[in-house]
C-alpha cells in the first residue's frame, strides 16, 4: 500500500512539472472549434482542412455565403434529403445540418471566417490542357482563379478537393444534387454541366482547377 | 488384416470432410505440429528507476488506458487525452441517462434506473482464450460471469423457409444432423461409399454417425430427443417430435453461416462478460491509474520531432501542448488526417489503404421477460432480415424486466441504410422485424436507443477491414512506430472488433518502448 502512495506522488509531481513547462511554450495558433461545434472538425478535420477518409471536404476556402446556403439547403431538404437514397455521401452530412438552429449556423459562419485558407492536396492527373478549354465556360460564373463570385452565387473551387468536386459534377450530372424542386442554384449547376460530355471531361476540369490559385 | 492408412491419406480424407482446421487439430493429435506456446503474454516494462521518461497516450480506448496502467508503475511520466466525454472508447455500457453522442443523433439512454438494465453496445462476449484481456480482469479485480453466446432453445428464422415460422435451434440442429448422417449411413452401407476405410473403420464410422446423429441401431433417424419434446417427458411418456422435411431444412438460411457460428474460434463456449457491464473493465484501468486521463479533449495537432512529439489538443476551448518522448496513439487511423501532423506521405496512405468497417446494436428495454417464458434464457435468435440476431440477456435472469438486442447488425449495406435513418425509425423497424420472431414483441418494448458505430462522434467506423493487399503491403509500415509516434489499438493487429486485438496491440507497443529506452540507456552508460 505504502508503495502504491508513493509512486503515486512522484507520478503527480512529474505530472505538475509536466503541465508547468507546457504551458511556458508558446502554444501555436490553431483555431478550435466552438463548443457545439466539435463535431463539425471530427469529419471535416481540425481548422476545416477536410479529410477524404470519411468524405468531408475541405471548408477553409469557402466563403461563408456559401456555407450558409448549403447549410440551410440540407436543412430544408433540397441537398440530400432525409429519406432520398441518390446521394449517400450527402446524406452522412444532412442530418449534422438538420441538427443546427440559426444560432448554431451563425457560430458555425464565425468559426469559418477564422480558420485559415488552406489548399486541399492534389490527387487528380487528368490533362490540364483539355481541362482548361472546358473551364471557359465555367469561368463565366466561378471567375478565371475558380475564385468564386457572390453575385452569381457560384462557390469558390480553388483549393478545393479535387475528389468532392469530382463527386458534385457527377451528382449534378446524375440529378443527386440540384434537381430538387426549388433549388435554383443547383438547377443552373445542372444545365452547366451538360457539357462535360466525356467520360474523362470531369478528370480534365478538375486537374485544370487543382492548378488554379485566386 | 485390415490396410493400414498412412496419418498423411487420413489427414487429406479429414481434410475434405472436414475442412483445414479438422485437419489442424487432428495433425496436434497425430504429434505432426507442436502446440504452441504462448509467449509471456502480459507486458513487461522495466522500472525507469531515476530516470525520466513522458509518454502522451492519444485515446482512451483500452489499448490506450493499457499502455498508461503499464508505463505508470514503471516510473513513466503519462498523460492521456481523450475526445469525449467518456472513459473506454468503444467498451460501452449503456444504463438510465447515459447519452449516446452519434453524429446528428444525439440519443439519450432511458433504460430504467436499475442494476440489470443495461447492454453492452460494444464488447460483450470474452473468449477463454484471450488471455490478456483475463489477465487484466483478474488483476484489476473485475469479477466475471459466464455469458450464453448459444443457446439451443432459441429461435432460428427464415422468412422463405417454413412458410416464416420461426423453429427452435435445438430442434433444427437435431433433424439436420439426423438426416445428414443417415444419408451417410445408408451410403456405406450400400459400400458404394468410397471411403478409405477397412472394414473395422468402416463400423466404427457407422457408430460414429448413430451417435452424432442420433439413429437407430439400422441406422435411420427417427427423430430425437434432441429436437425437444413435443409432449410429456415427466409424468407421462414423451413424445418426440416428428422431424421436419429435410428438403425445407436445406431451404432455410441456418446452416449457412449461423448454425456453426458458436464453433467459430472467438464464439465457442463458455464465454464470459463482466458482471454488471463490460464497461467494469474499463472502470477496472481507471481505478487503478494515477496518471491524469484528460477528457473532452480532442487532439488537434500530432508533430514529430527530433526525439519527442508535440501534441496538441483543446480543453475547455484553450489548445495546449504537451511535448512527450514517446506518442501512443490509438485515435481511429481514418480521423487522423483530420488532425494536423507532418507524418510522411507514405505513412498516411497506409492508414487510408484500410476501410472503417460498420457495426450496429439496437437495445431494447423489455416490460418483461417473455422470452423465459419459452425457456429462452441467453443466447440468439437469428434471422434473415435486416436486424439479423436478437439478444436475451443472461444476467437479471427472473427479473421483472430485461435489455435485450433487438438487432445486431453486420451487413454493410443495412448497416449504411439505417445509419441514415432516425433513431425512432430505427426501433420501429426494429421491433416489426422482431415481431416475426416473437408475435406481440412491440408491445413489450419500453424504451430503446440504437447504436451506429460509424456514426459515433469520434469514432466514425468500427472493426477496421483491411484487405489481403492493404494487409502485404501496409501492416507492418502501420506497426512500425513513425519517429517517437506508435499507432495501435485492435486497427493495428490481426484481430480487429476483439479488445484482445487491442490489448494485444499496445503489449507491442509496449515491448518497442521499453527495449528502446533501455537501448537509450545502455547507451548513455557506455558513452560515460
Ligand atoms: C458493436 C461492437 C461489438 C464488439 N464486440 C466485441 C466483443 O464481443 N468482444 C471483444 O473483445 N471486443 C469486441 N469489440 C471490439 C472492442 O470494443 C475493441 O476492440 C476495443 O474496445 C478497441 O479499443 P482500442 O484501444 O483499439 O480503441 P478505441 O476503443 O477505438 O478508442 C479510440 C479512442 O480514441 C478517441 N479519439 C478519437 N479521436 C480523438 C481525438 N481527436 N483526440 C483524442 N481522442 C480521440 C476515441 O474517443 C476513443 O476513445 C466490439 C466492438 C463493437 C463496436
Ligand atoms: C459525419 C461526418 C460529418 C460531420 C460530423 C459534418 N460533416 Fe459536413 N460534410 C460531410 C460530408 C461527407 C460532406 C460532403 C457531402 C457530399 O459529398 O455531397 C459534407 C459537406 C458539407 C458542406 C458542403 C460543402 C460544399 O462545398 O458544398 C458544408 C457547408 C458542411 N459539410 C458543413 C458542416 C458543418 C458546419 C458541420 C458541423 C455542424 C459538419 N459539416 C459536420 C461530413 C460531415
Ligand atoms: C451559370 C453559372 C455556372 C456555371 C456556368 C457553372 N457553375 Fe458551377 N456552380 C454554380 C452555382 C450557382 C453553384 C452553387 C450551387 C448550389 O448552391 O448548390 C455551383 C456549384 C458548383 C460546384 C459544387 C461546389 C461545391 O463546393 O459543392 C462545382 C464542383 C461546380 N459548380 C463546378 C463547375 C464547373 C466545373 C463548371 C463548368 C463545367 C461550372 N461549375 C459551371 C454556377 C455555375
Amino acid at each position: 500500500m505504502q508503495r502504491t502512495h508513493r509512486r503515486a506522488s512522484t507520478c503527480w509531481l512529474a505530472y505538475l512539472s509536466a503541465i508547468l513547462s507546457s504551458t511556458a511554450s508558446a502554444v501555436p495558433e490553431i483555431v478550435a472549434a466552438p463548443e457545439g461545434l466539435r463535431q463539425c472538425v471530427v469529419c471535416h478535420g481540425v481548422e476545416l482542412t477536410g479529410n477524404r477518409s470519411v468524405d468531408a471536404p475541405n471548408l477553409s476556402v469557402l466563403s461563408t455565403w456559401y456555407i450558409e446556403r448549403q447549410l440551410l439547403n440540407y436543412k430544408r431538404g433540397l441537398r440530400a434529403p432525409h429519406g432520398s437514397t441518390d446521394d449517400l455521401i450527402g446524406r452522412e452530412m444532412q442530418p449534422m445540418a438538420a441538427a443546427l438552429d440559426d444560432e448554431s449556423i451563425v457560430s458555425v459562419l464565425a468559426f469559418a471566417e477564422r480558420v485559415p485558407e488552406r489548399a486541399a492536396l492534389v490527387t487528380m492527373m487528368g490533362d490540364v490542357a483539355r481541362g482548361a478549354k472546358l473551364y471557359t465556360s465555367c469561368a463565366a460564373c466561378h471567375g478565371v482563379n475558380g475564385e468564386g463570385n457572390q453575385s452569381l452565387s457560384a462557390p469558390r473551387l480553388s483549393g478545393q478537393s479535387d475528389w468532392y468536386l469530382a463527386r458534385q459534377l457527377e451528382n449534378y450530372q446524375t440529378g443527386a444534387r440540384g434537381a430538387e424542386p426549388g433549388d435554383i442554384w443547383g438547377a443552373q449547376m445542372r444545365a452547366s454541366v451538360a457539357m462535360l460530355s466525356d467520360e474523362d471531361d470531369i478528370d480534365h476540369v478538375v486537374s485544370y482547377i487543382n492548378s488554379l490559385s485566386p | 488384416m485390415p490396410r493400414a492408412y498412412s496419418r498423411r491419406e487420413f489427414l487429406n480424407w479429414i481434410g475434405a470432410a472436414g475442412g483445414s482446421s479438422a485437419v489442424y487439430q487432428a495433425s496436434i493429435g497425430l504429434g505432426l505440429i507442436p502446440a504452441v506456446t504462448l509467449a509471456a503474454p502480459m507486458a513487461s516494462v522495466t522500472e525507469l528507476g531515476s530516470l525520466r521518461r513522458s509518454v502522451v497516450v492519444l485515446g482512451a480506448g483500452l489499448s490506450g488506458l493499457a499502455c498508461a496502467y503499464e508505463l505508470e508503475r514503471a516510473g513513466y511520466t503519462c498523460t492521456v487525452i481523450e475526445a469525449s466525454h467518456r472513459i473506454g472508447g468503444r467498451n460501452m455500457t449503456l444504463r438510465s441517462g447515459d447519452i449516446v453522442d452519434e453524429m446528428g443523433h444525439r440519443q439519450v439512454c432511458e433504460f430504467d434506473d436499475h442494476p440489470n438494465l443495461y447492454f453492452n453496445a460494444g464488447p460483450a462476449r470474452i473468449p477463454a482464450h484471450h488471455k490478456i484481456l483475463l489477465h487484466y480482469c483478474k488483476t484489476l479485480d473485475v469479477p466475471l460471469e459466464v455469458f450464453v453466446n448459444e443457446n439451443r432453445h432459441a429461435w432460428v428464422h427464415d422468412s422463405n423457409a417454413f412458410d416464416g415460422q420461426p423453429l427452435r435451434m435445438r430442434a433444427y440442429i437435431a433433424d439436420a444432423r439426423g438426416f445428414m448422417t443417415e444419408l451417410m449411413a445408408k451410403a456405406i452401407n450400400q459400400r458404394d461409399f468410397d471411403a478409405p476405410f477397412t472394414d473395422q473403420d468402416a463400423e466404427r464410422f457407422f457408430q460414429f454417425l448413430r451417435a452424432y446423429g442420433d439413429l437407430d441401431e439400422k441406422g435411420i433417424y427417427q427423430g430425437s430427443s434432441r429436437a425437444g419434446y413435443q409432449s410429456g417427458g415427466m409424468l407421462v411418456p414423451a413424445v418426440h417430435k416428428t422431424p421436419f422435411d429435410f428438403r425445407k431444412i436445406l431451404n432455410h438460411d441456418f446452416w449457412r453461416i449461423k448454425m456453426h457460428w458458436a464453433e467459430g474460434e472467438d464464439q465457442a463456449s463458455p464465454m464470459m462478460q463482466a458482471v454488471g457491464g463490460n464497461d467494469n473493465i474499463v472502470r477496472g484501468f481507471t481505478k487503478n491509474l494515477k496518471s491524469p486521463v484528460i477528457t473532452n479533449a480532442p487532439v488537434q495537432s500530432i508533430m514529430l520531432r527530433d526525439k519527442a512529439v508535440d501534441v496538441i489538443y483543446n480543453h475547455q476551448g484553450i489548445n495546449k501542448r504537451i511535448n512527450a518522448d514517446y506518442c501512443l496513439n490509438c485515435i481511429p487511423k481514418h480521423l487522423i488526417p483530420g488532425i494536423h501532423n507532418n507524418f510522411p506521405a507514405d505513412y498516411l496512405e497506409a492508414m487510408a489503404s484500410v476501410k472503417r468497417g460498420k457495426l450496429m446494436k439496437i437495445g431494447l428495454q423489455m416490460s418483461e421477460r417473455f422470452w423465459e417464458k419459452q425457456n429462452i434464457y441467453g443466447g440468439i435468435s437469428w434471422t434473415d432480415q435486416k436486424i439479423e440476431q436478437i439478444w436475451y440477456p443472461t444476467h437479471g435472469i427472473h427479473d421483472a424486466k430485461g435489455v435485450m438486442l433487438g438487432a445486431y447488425i453486420f451487413n454493410d449495406g443495412t448497416n449504411a441504410e439505417y445509419a441514415r435513418l432516425t433513431p425512432v425509425e430505427r426501433l420501429a423497424t426494429a421491433i416489426e422485424q422482431g415481431s416475426k420472431i416473437h408475435a406481440g414483441y412491440g408491445k413489450y418494448v419500453e424504451t430503446g436507443v440504437s447504436v451506429a458505430w460509424h456514426r459515433m462522434n469520434y469514432m466514425m467506423g468500427c472493426t477496421a477491414q483491411w484487405s489481403e493487399e492493404a494487409r502485404q503491403r501496409w501492416f507492418e509500415r502501420l506497426q512500425r512506430p513513425e519517429g517517437r509516434h506508435y499507432l495501435m489499438g485492435d486497427q493495428i493487429s490481426f484481430h480487429a472488433g476483439w479488445q484482445e486485438g487491442a490489448l494485444s496491440s499496445a503489449h507491442y507497443v509496449l515491448d518497442d518502448v521499453n527495449q528502446r529506452v533501455q537501448a537509450e540507456l545502455k547507451g548513455n552508460a557506455t558513452n560515460a
